[in-house]
């Protein structure tokens, strides 16, 4: 059942108010171009060929039981381009139409492409990841799924994505399909385990509940580790991981954003629970104390020793990115291990783990010129 | 009864308007089930294979699944043996029909083809627990290992390979969440959640095939052990051979064969976790030192029994959740409040000096002051015991702890925790002295 539909009213007529006379129907639409695009908006383009007389021509646009946004509606004439002019749009009172009134320097059958953006419909991309037993590469699935809720029945609609050809694709109103679009095999991983000091308790052993650390793989989307043919869309990604028994068990799902190339596509898989990171302050003390005349403190530094006991009881060598904060002014005296500067108050450590290793970092720092009230 | 199992295959070049009309053939039972089974989440991946006659051309394969729990976002067809000559195109979930999806299957090859078909489902699920029964000198426990998984999908399984993952999954959407949406992806405007099919609360008379199934375990030799192994964060637990698990049934195994296990009775007091209450605590670590240590003990209840006498009565110790245990690392269980020993601190003495004062106004700016602690410990018990001790300092400005007494060790933890550990032998009471510095205002500043 058409919702839309295109009628071609003539010759130029006086319309009274209320009493439009919609003459002839026109043949259906040639082609129908959705394009998706856009995660926000979608665009349905049809062309269609118009009997046009010479001088003013009317034709009426109306559609009932889908939501356009009129203000969206374009027409464009592909061809003969310059013997066909579109001279204004009108919108009759009530009704889910307009009028484009085109004025044709002889009669011709013009081709024109109408467009517009359509409510109710959209697409998702989900994404489905198979790793190898040894996590070192990941075969990668993404599937388009059309969600066709316009109220306006598509059949055979050319799909149009950001890139790659057009293809064909029907879909009933309230109707969804799923289809592959993008494969790729062998693509390396890099796994991290990541533990946030403003995230994650310091003493695990003092819990009565398990503290698992979030595992990451990383996919870089850059030609040379086998993508980077185009940006990745944001989407469910569920990752599977070979038994090696002919089988897969489910790892996890994350939900990454819009992946541009040049950068990884970052799925925080699950926890791991055989890394446990244990941090305790050693020393947290006042020096350097200056009182006002009432002898209450008014500035101090404060010295702390962090000390960060990493083990790792699998039989596999783990790669663990910690995060640490030093808020405000600070000088590290010693620091046992490199670490990377991320914003002000924020040091990334890298630790490399071997099986069953255990590695203790220490950090000896002085947060300075520590202000307990503010300038009077 | 079969829910989802309303597989259907119609001739090439249908038209599916409302699958009205259409010749369905409805196909053999499946050939082979696996069920991989999840703990962190309300999550079973289901694998299940099943032989297909195609038709050379396009082939409709229509698969249902109403009254179940399956998450059709996550349903998947592959061709296992013609991978190649046989391509899914497509999958459409068709207009105003609920739990039903379309795939859209080109063959170059026309007869059977086996395929494989995968899909989340929730309503299953599997749980460790322990049975631990310490010998009477509490020196060592026997320790039993047991899975227990439960089928409330609304589907009978019959001979499931039956696998169980240890290990947390990273989850965006809960699987019955998306089971029970209208449409499989939602709609592009905020959707209702549509509450439970009723059918899926309503309990089931056991059938023939749950009878038969328990049947089939019970006729076993010999209990099945667990094979394991360790997958990225994970560890697979696969039953040998299949289960039958009926909707509404449980079926438990032993995940290990019964081991006894060398263990330390800990008592541990420690205000700022437990009050004044001592608790307590046993101790062994998942290693081969303690005849365990193949595998990660995965997080279940702990139920310890104690051997009574002789005859080998029981006793019921307590019982305790236990967190999941890697490889090496030591286990905890917490027994609740102790009965037989008693740690008692006690606050002796307080002594003030070095006071200082300030020199405009002449008030007090700062002093030091000692706490003299005494530890009373008493083992009313029969058998020898560890005690921990842990004790909060009020703040870090304090001069090294020097306790008196016979200790197996003292730490300063952090900068304001230290932790004593006395062993005690069977009814004997002991005293742990200690004092504590403090140095107050402006003696921070000037030791």
């Amino acid at each position: 059942m058409k919702k839309l539909a295109v009628i071609f009213l003539g010759l130029l007529a006086a319309l009274p108010a209320g009493a439009r006379i919609k003459l002839v129907a026109l043949p259906d639409r040639d082609t129908t171009m959705i394009r998706l695009d856009n995660p926000a908006a979608t665009v349905v383009e049809e062309e269609r060929v118009l009997t046009l007389q010479k001088g003013l021509n009317q034709v009426d646009f109306s559609w009932k039981g889908v939501t356009i946004d009129q203000d969206s509606i374009r027409l464009a004439v592909l061809s003969p381009a310059d013997k066909v002019q579109l001279l204004n749009v009108s919108y009759p009172p009530g009704e889910g139409a307009l009028v484009w009134q085109l004025s044709c320097a002889e009669a011709c059958n013009a081709k024109v492409r109408i467009s517009y953006l359509l409510s109710g419909i959209d697409r998702l991309v989900t994404y489905t990841g198979t790793a190898e037993k040894d996590e070192s590469k990941l075969d990668l699935e993404s599937f388009l799924v059309l969600r066709n809720f316009s109220g306006e029945d598509f059949i055979d609609a050319q799909v149009r994505l950001d890139y790659g050809e057009p293809f064909s694709m029907s879909a009933k109103h309230e109707e969804t399909r799923q289809r592959l679009f993008l494969s790729k095999t062998g693509l390396p991983i890099v796994k991290t385990f990541k533990w946030d000091a403003r995230e994650k308790p310091w003493d695990p052993s003092r819990l009565d509940e398990n503290v698992g650390i979030p595992v990451y793989y990383a996919i870089a989307n850059t030609e040379a580790k086998g993508l980077g043919e185009n940006a990745l869309w944001d989407g469910k990604v569920r990752v599977f991981q070979k038994d090696g028994h002919g089988s897969t068990i489910f790892v996890g799902e994350d939900n990454p954003g819009f992946v541009p190339v040049g950068e990884d596509l970052e799925i925080r898989v699950g926890e791991g629970r055989d890394v446990v990171v244990t941090q305790r302050q050693k020393v947290n003390r006042q020096i350097n104390i200056k009182r006002n005349s009432s002898n209450d403190i008014i500035l101090y530094d404060n010295e702390e020793l962090i000390e960060t006991e990493v083990e790792n009881f699998k039989d596999q060598p783990a790669v663990l990115v910690l995060t640490q904060y030093i808020p405000g002014e600070w000088t590290m005296r010693e620091a046992s291990l490199d670490y990377e500067l991320k914003d002000h108050e924020t040091l990334e450590f890298r630790v490399e783990l071997k099986p069953k290793d255990k590695i203790t970092l220490k950090m000896d720092f002085v947060r300075s010129n520590i202000r307990t009230r503010d300038l009077r | 009864m079969k829910k989802w199992t309303a597989l259907a295959l119609a001739a090439c070049g249908f038209v599916l308007p409302a699958l009205a009309g259409i010749d369905l053939v409805t196909l053999p039972e499946r050939d082979s089930v696996q069920l991989t089974i999840y703990n962190s989440a309300d999550l079973t991946l289901v694998r299940e294979v099943r032989k297909l006659t195609l038709r050379k051309g396009l082939n409709k394969l229509s698969f249902g699944w109403a009254n179940t729990l399956i998450d059709p976002t996550s349903l998947r067809l592959r061709a296992v043996d013609k991978p190649d000559a046989v391509k899914l195109l497509d999958v459409a979930y068709p207009p105003r029909i609920n739990s039903q999806a379309v795939w859209n299957v080109q063959s170059e090859v026309e007869g059977e083809v086996l395929v494989e078909i995968t899909f989340f489902t929730s309503g299953i699920s599997w749980r460790a627990f322990y049975m631990a029964t310490l010998s009477q000198d509490e020196k060592d426990m026997l320790l039993e290992g047991y899975v227990r998984v439960t089928n409330n999908s609304g589907e009978d399984y019959a001979n499931a390979q039956t696998r169980m993952i240890v290990g947390v999954v990273n989850l965006i959407d809960e699987i019955a969440d998306l089971a029970r949406r209208k449409e499989p992806y939602g709609r592009p405007y905020p959707e209702v959640v549509m509450a439970a099919p009723m059918a899926l609360r309503m309990s089931r008379a056991p059938n023939a095939m749950a009878l038969a199934g328990a049947m089939d375990y019970a006729e076993e030799a010999s209990p099945k052990e667990i094979v394991k192994e360790g997958l990225s964060e994970y560890f697979l637990y696969t039953i040998p051979g299949t289960e039958t698990i009926p909707n509404q049934w449980s079926k438990r195994l032993p995940s290990f064969k019964p081991v006894r296990v060398p263990v330390v009775n800990l008592f541990r007091y420690d205000e700022e976790r437990y009050g004044s209450t001592t608790m307590r605590l046993l101790f062994f670590k998942n290693d081969e030192k303690h005849h365990l240590g193949e595998t990660p003990l995965p997080d279940g209840f702990f139920k310890v029994y104690r051997t009574a006498d002789q005859q080998d009565h029981l006793s019921y110790e307590g019982a305790t959740p236990i967190k999941y245990i890697p490889v090496e690392q030591e286990a905890e269980l917490n027994l609740g409040a102790a009965r037989g020993v008693k740690v008692e601190p006690k606050l002796m003495k307080i002594q003030t000096d070095q006071y200082l004062f300030n020199g405009t106004n002449g008030n007090i700016s700062g002093y030091d002051q000692a706490e003299d602690w005494t530890l009373e410990l008493n083992n009313y018990r029969d058998i020898p015991v560890r005690v921990e001790v842990f004790r909060r300092l009020r703040h870090p400005y304090v001069d090294e702890i020097k306790p008196k007494g016979e200790l197996a060790s003292f730490e300063k933890q952090d900068a304001q925790r230290v932790k004593f550990v006395v062993e005690l032998s069977p009814n004997t009471e002991r005293e742990i002295t200690y004092r504590v510095v403090y140095h107050e205002g402006d003696r921070r500043e000037r030791r």
